[in-house]
């Protein structure tokens, strides 16, 4: 590893930490004009991130309390790494970042890791909303995860790979050969089931904006809250890029993939602005559903 | 040698002298007695040790004369061994009874002699008649020796009994004159040679003397008047009934088959069978000891007629067999009957008083696993080589009959164990001891320690069992009366020596394994160090199971290795039954390890089926139902990892386990049945087995327990409980990954294998360790303990954090070995439900870290101290283990991958420098560890930088539901925290198994109640049993 490729790596992070920012703006101001307000600035998540790590005083409820927002942000930058971004025909290239360290199989631990520090970083706040919203996330993730799985195992079988680099290279030469087209039940399969890993309305709970304040990190402010925006800044991003690169044929420049994740991200946002928030049983009931038969479907299909 | 007809003489001139004893010199004749039984016994014991060095066996001619014309007797080996079997009962029975017969007067005296004398005529009689004469002189003096109690029910008993035994004299009376009639002879000899039962009528005089000796052995179900005297009479009588009388008709029966001829072999087996399974289904509702006993004696017996059914296939071995299983029942039923007599308590459950004399407990323990055929005792020898014989024989069912009877006799008498040692016995009165009636106890109880150990050196294979570590297990009992300190410290040098003694000689698969065994068995012991006093019981049953797990490691032959498996399943069981509301669990798991235990002994039986030896290797080549048979071996082994079905006995039994007891029957003992699919699996051929459908079925068997267990530890409130359905669904992860028959298969299960070693050993002793502080397992209860437990804390986020599967610790190995492996093996649904059930374990190990540690600290919980330092030292040693798994998996996978690939050559991971490539996927297990830890020590520097001023806040400083919380209790969420889960999958949560399991218990129950009814206690109805006995067999045996 040279240390241009740290550079370059460092510098898509920040990228994306950026775009995540802007796709946040984005979708608020969405949600304002539906709901009939002007809604917000473009840059107020930057006006929000700097006054926050600028606060000057700060609480903490203990050293995990205060290590939770460390493993949110490792876990989104982590993510990060072990993502390949930019396809350039080069699996060593630079805007592959790390993921030569481990493949999709890492890269979906990976998300845990973030989760659960933020979990128990959020436990020892003592706040009941973020046990609840933890509870609920927890729930909600596993069910999400079997239709995923599932078509996340389709995806290997189809590409005998797992590999994120080998399976976004096979989906070169045009858009008939993304997996959307050459995998339609497990696309749909995933369509569906990021919703859940989006955590939009419908399924939404885990926050639940006026019920549990903001679930987890509730007893969250200042800079713990700047660094937990940066988090969810970059793991809304790479949420994105995951499905982009295992469904929609991945990218080729920073232009492509910004279109692209932003379309993903809107589908998400779109259904949500349509949708009411789901109760946690509804939620996972959904799941169980149709996004499950089609990963099913996604298995039979590639298994004969 | 002096002629055995002096028996006669000593038994008559003892009882003739006795006549002149005064009356009020109750102590002398009571010692006349027992000179004259002890005389019997020293000479029916030269005879004996004569006999075994060689010398001939004598026929005695009375009068002078030669059979037909007078009465001969024999004195052969058999007749050598079993006379001096009753002598020696008789002389401790006689011991035994000494105040009570004392105090009955010189004519009680004179009829227990008599008594004693009839029996060892009655074995060495030649002669049916003369058979007939002592059989009626042994019945009236049991009839007399019983009504001595001057109860109720003794009367009642004993009269019942004079009326059933004259009925069935009569029949043989009249059966020997139609004999003599037919052949012109009543010597059995000259019986045998006249082919009696081919006589014109001889079958009928025969049926007749053959079902009246059947009737004598209370054969069910004519039998109500034999229960009613094991019940009424003095529990002195009781044994003599069991352990001497029967010895002795079970002879004559084995004599008078000889006679019958052959064609009779399988009748007397089948009826056997029948009073086997039947008095032993009988006895599950039985609440009274004694005609428990009663029961188990006659089932004993009913298991000794099959092995005479089968003695001309038994061939030599019958003896071995036989003596095998004679003796333990002579033993122990005479050591349970005399237990009985001291504990004087009816009612089973009141038998919790016995363990107020702990020693007692030990007895008794002693005499119950004697009797279902645990080791070290001869029954274990003689129904392993019962088993082996009759598989290799294409008997199956008739060992399937066997096994089952035994499984329904396990069931009450460990039932009957469990009271004993869990039972409530407060409000019991305690019991005296008397130095008569302990001694025979204690004599009995050693004998059968002493005749198992050269039963076993009877067989080539029993010779060469290592006792190194069972005569360790016998020292530490011992020194039981040491502190908890001193024996803590011999147990962990032992095990440290042998296993730094036996080490280099182990191949690196039985290495894995030992070094779980040893090196975890080490880890838990410290944390004993934390325990005071004596700890009374604890080491020899924990070393007793490490000694089993061993010995299965160690095994050369299949018999040494159920030897261990035996052993361990003891040493567990009482290991479990230890904690506080264990009895129902610990009977549990005893039911289901006996269970596996027969589904194991059928499958090694026809291992050896058609091969000269009993080493290891022959699993490897099972050519008799090979698909049967392991799959025999893989039901019994699963037994051990609780897979789903047979899992029941496993929540309770770990839950309730005491602290530094979880972690070693999860972590450890559960790999125990890991070794055994293993071993199982590698026997079926590996990769190239030709036994598909049973890795297929075992793979989605542990796709569905990972997914059952890991479910229903989401909604345990109960923090070891919770544990212990996670180790259920771990387990299940085991079994799939080596159902694979794969090496990634295979590489993902041992992955586990050490893994969930080392995090569930952590768990389990930091919840354990907590509990001990808090003395709660309910997590709700819990919460804040991160305040007051920090350690304790970090070792259950590292545990949980290993268990779940994140990068960069160790869990994640085996997460990315099973995508790999299931990718490659095709079974993508199984996969699916693996990796979900994933997810649902993420649930439980947050609510385990949640509710305990993290929210709100309680308010009786605010003094509380950081968990043991002796609990502490293991758990941190084990999280070394994982920290370096976790950040060098080459150190582990790389070994590990090259042990399979002796058994999976293909597939095989290849390495470049520290990054693991499939042909799908590749891992750099340190290089992402190093990436992750640095990317951590930077934000957190970041944050370290931006927050200097961060302001310690108090528990209570939140706002919630608009005010500022005081009770903990009410912002502590904990309780029922997955109801939306619940209510979206409460389907998958219903205890179907459970339930089944107790559909088929209460069936068993029901029908033992229902048919146990007809034993109404009337004499009258017990006389139309036994008619009906001799019409029914006469039209089945005859044929109508």
């Amino acid at each position: 590893m040279t240390i241009a490729k740290l550079g370059y790596t460092l510098l898509g992070l920040f990228i994306v930490w950026n775009w995540g920012f802007l796709m946040g703006a984005t979708f608020r101001k969405i949600g304002a004009r539906l709901a009939g307000r002007y809604g917000i600035p473009f840059y107020q998540p930057w006006i929000n991130f700097f006054k926050n790590i600028g606060v000057r005083t700060t609480i903490t409820h203990g050293v995990m309390y205060y290590l939770g927002p460390v493993f949110r942000l490792t876990g989104g930058i982590g993510l990060f790494f072990f993502m390949p971004m930019v396809f350039t025909g080069d699996p060593n290239g630079h805007w592959t970042n790390f993921s030569f360290e481990g493949d999709l199989i890492l890269i979906l631990y990976f998300q845990l890791f973030g989760m659960l520090g933020m979990a128990l970083g959020a436990g020892e706040g003592g706040h009941p909303y973020s046990a609840m919203g933890i509870a609920r996330g927890l729930a909600q993730h596993a069910a999400v995860e079997l239709p995923l799985t599932l078509a996340f195992l389709s995806i290997a079988i189809q590409y005998d790979t797992f590999s994120v680099y080998k399976i976004v290279e096979a989906q070169q030469g045009g858009f008939q050969n993304w997996v959307l087209f050459t995998n339609p039940f497990a696309s749909a399969a995933i369509i569906l089931a990021m919703l859940g890993a989006m955590g939009h309305s419908p399924f939404n709970l885990v926050k639940a904006p006026n019920e549990i304040l903001i679930g987890p990190a509730t007893e969250y402010e200042g800079t713990y809250l700047g660094f937990m925006q940066s988090a969810g800044s970059i793991l809304h991003v790479m949420e994105a890029v995951l499905f982009m690169n295992l469904v929609f044929g991945g990218a080729t420049s920073w232009a492509e993939l910004i279109v692209k994740t932003f379309l993903i991200y809107f589908w998400s946002v779109f259904v949500g602005m349509v949708f009411p928030r789901f109760k946690i049983e509804q939620s996972i009931t959904w799941f169980f559903k149709v996004p499950l038969v089609l990963g099913v479907l996604a298995i039979i299909v590639f298994s004969f | 040698m002096i002629s055995p007809i002096h028996i006669l003489t000593i038994g008559l001139g003892g009882a003739f002298a006795l006549g002149f004893v005064p009356k009020k010199a109750k102590d002398a004749a009571a010692v006349i007695m027992l000179a004259a039984i002890a005389l019997m016994g020293v000479l029916t014991g030269s005879w004996l040790i004569g006999l075994i060095n060689g010398d001939s066996a004598q026929q005695v001619f009375t009068a002078g004369f030669k059979p037909p014309f007078s009465i001969n007797l024999l004195m052969g080996l058999n007749e050598g061994a079993l006379t001096t079997a009753v002598n020696f009962i008789g002389l401790l029975g006689g011991i035994y009874l000494y105040k009570y017969l004392k105090e009955a007067g010189n004519h009680a005296i004179m009829v227990f002699l008599i008594f004693i004398m009839g029996l060892n005529v009655v074995i060495m009689t030649r002669d049916i008649f003369n058979l007939f004469v002592f059989l009626e002189i042994v019945s009236i003096a049991t009839a007399g020796l019983v009504i001595l109690t001057e109860t109720g029910k003794a009367v009642q008993a004993g009269f019942k009994y004079m009326l059933a035994t004259g009925v069935i004299s009569g029949v043989l009376l009249i059966g020997i004159i139609f004999a003599y009639y037919y052949s012109g002879t009543l010597n059995i000899d000259g019986l045998t040679q006249a082919h009696i039962g081919a006589l014109r009528g001889g079958s009928v005089a025969l049926l007749m003397i053959m079902v009246s000796i059947l009737l004598e052995l209370k054969t069910f179900p004519a039998n109500g008047w034999g229960l009613d005297v094991y019940e009424g009479a003095n529990a002195g009588i009781g044994a003599m009934l069991s352990a001497a009388t029967a010895t002795g008709m079970y002879y004559v029966l084995y004599k008078l088959l000889v006679m019958a001829g052959p064609e009779w072999n399988y009748w007397i087996a089948l009826i056997g069978a029948v009073s086997f399974i039947g008095s032993n289904v009988l006895a599950l509702k039985q609440r009274s000891a004694q005609r428990l006993l009663g029961y188990s004696s006659i089932g004993q017996i009913g298991l000794l007629m099959i092995i005479l059914g089968f003695k001309d296939i038994l061939g030599d071995n019958t003896p071995y067999v036989a003596f095998g299983i004679l003796f333990s029942h002579y033993f122990a039923k005479a050591g349970l009957f005399w237990l009985a007599g001291i504990v004087k308590q009816s009612d089973i459950a009141n038998w919790a008083v016995i363990r107020k004399k702990p020693y007692f407990l030990f007895l008794m323990g002693t005499f119950i696993f004697a009797l279902i055929g645990f080791p070290p005792f001869p029954s274990f020898f003689a129904k392993w080589e019962l088993v082996m014989e009759l598989v290799n024989t294409g008997n199956l069912p008739w060992v399937v009959a066997i096994l089952f009877g035994s499984m329904m006799e396990a069931v009450y008498l460990f039932r009957w164990f469990g009271y004993a040692i869990k039972g409530e016995n407060e409000n019991i009165e305690d019991f005296k001891i008397e130095w008569n009636k302990i001694l025979p106890v204690g004599i009995v109880a050693i004998a059968l320690y002493v005749t198992g150990y050269f039963t076993a050196q009877h067989t080539e294979a029993g010779a060469a069992i290592n006792w190194i570590p069972l005569f360790f297990v016998a020292a530490i009992f011992i020194l039981d009366f040491l502190p908890v300190f001193v024996k803590n410290t011999i147990a962990i040098i032992g095990m440290a020596l042998y296993f730094y003694n036996i080490y280099p000689d182990l191949d690196n698969m039985r290495l894995v394994f030992e070094a779980i065994f040893m090196i975890g068995g080490i880890l838990t012991l410290i944390a004993g160090y934390a325990y005071k006093g004596k700890r009374t019981g604890f080491y020899p049953v924990a070393l007793l199971m490490y000694a089993g797990l061993t010995a299965i490691i160690e095994a050369q032959t299949t018999l040494q290795f159920f030897f261990g498996w035996e052993l361990m399943t003891a040493g567990s069981y009482f290991l479990i039954i230890r904690g506080k509301r264990s009895m129902p669990h610990g009977l549990s798991y005893m039911l289901f390890s006996v269970g596996g235990a027969y589904a194991l002994l059928i499958g090694l039986g026809m291992a050896f089926a058609g091969q000269d030896s009993l080493g290891m290797e022959i699993i490897n080549t099972i050519s008799y139902l090979p698909y049967w048979a392991y799959g025999l071996l893989i039901v019994g082994f699963l037994t051990k990892t609780a897979a789903l079905g047979l899992h029941i006995w496993l929540p309770g039994a770990h839950g309730e386990a005491e602290s530094d007891v979880s972690p070693m029957v999860s972590a450890i003992l559960l790999k125990a049945g890991v070794f055994g699919i293993v071993l199982t699996l590698i026997g079926m051929g590996g990769e190239s087995n030709s036994y598909p459908w049973l890795p297929y079925a075992l793979g989605w068997l542990g796709a569905i327990t990972a997914f059952s267990g890991n479910l229903m530890a989401v909604f345990q409130e109960d923090a070891k409980r919770l544990l212990a359905y996670s180790s259920i669904g771990q387990l299940g992860y085991i079994v799939l990954g080596m159902a694979m028959m794969t090496h990634l298969g295979w590489l993902g299960g041992f992955s586990y294998v050490v893994n969930h070693f080392l995090y569930k050993a952590v768990l389990f002793l930091t919840i354990g360790a907590v509990v001990l502080r808090v003395k709660t397992h309910n997590m709700y209860e819990m919460g804040g303990l991160i305040k007051r437990m920090p350690l304790a804390f970090i070792a259950v986020m590292i545990g949980i954090i290993a268990l779940s599967g994140v990068p960069p610790l160790s869990g994640f190995a085996g997460k990315w070995l099973f995508y790999n492996a299931i990718l490659e093996k095709g079974w993508y649904l199984q996969g699916a439900i693996m990796f979900f059930s994933g997810g649902i374990a993420f649930m439980y190990l947050w609510r385990l870290i949640h509710t305990v540690f993290l929210g709100q600290l309680k308010d009786n919980h605010r003094n509380v101290k950081e968990i043991s330092i002796w609990f502490l030292i293991p758990i941190y040693l084990l999280l070394a283990g994982i920290m370096v798994y976790s950040v060098k998996p080459q150190w582990v996978l790389q070994p590990l991958g090259d042990m399979i690939a002796q058994w999976f050559p293909d597939g095989q991971l290849t390495w470049d420098g520290g990054t693991a490539f499939t042909k799908y996927g590749h891992w750099a297990g340190t290089a992402v560890a190093v990436t992750i830890i640095v990317a951590f020590l930077v934000v957190l520097a970041l944050l370290l930088i931006s927050t200097r001023k961060a302001h310690k806040v108090k528990q209570f400083d939140i706002t919630y539901s608009g005010e500022r919380p005081e009770r903990p209790e009410t912002t502590h969420v904990a309780y029922n925290v997955f109801e939306g889960l619940y209510k979206a999958m409460w389907i998958a949560t219903i205890p179907l198994v459970e339930t089944w399991w107790n559909k088929v218990t209460d069936f068993l129950h029901d029908t033992a109640d229902i048919v146990r009814r007809i034993y109404n206690g009337n004499g009258q109805t017990y006389i139309i049993h036994i008619v009906l006995f001799i019409i029914v067999t006469y039209f089945v045996i005859i044929g109508g």
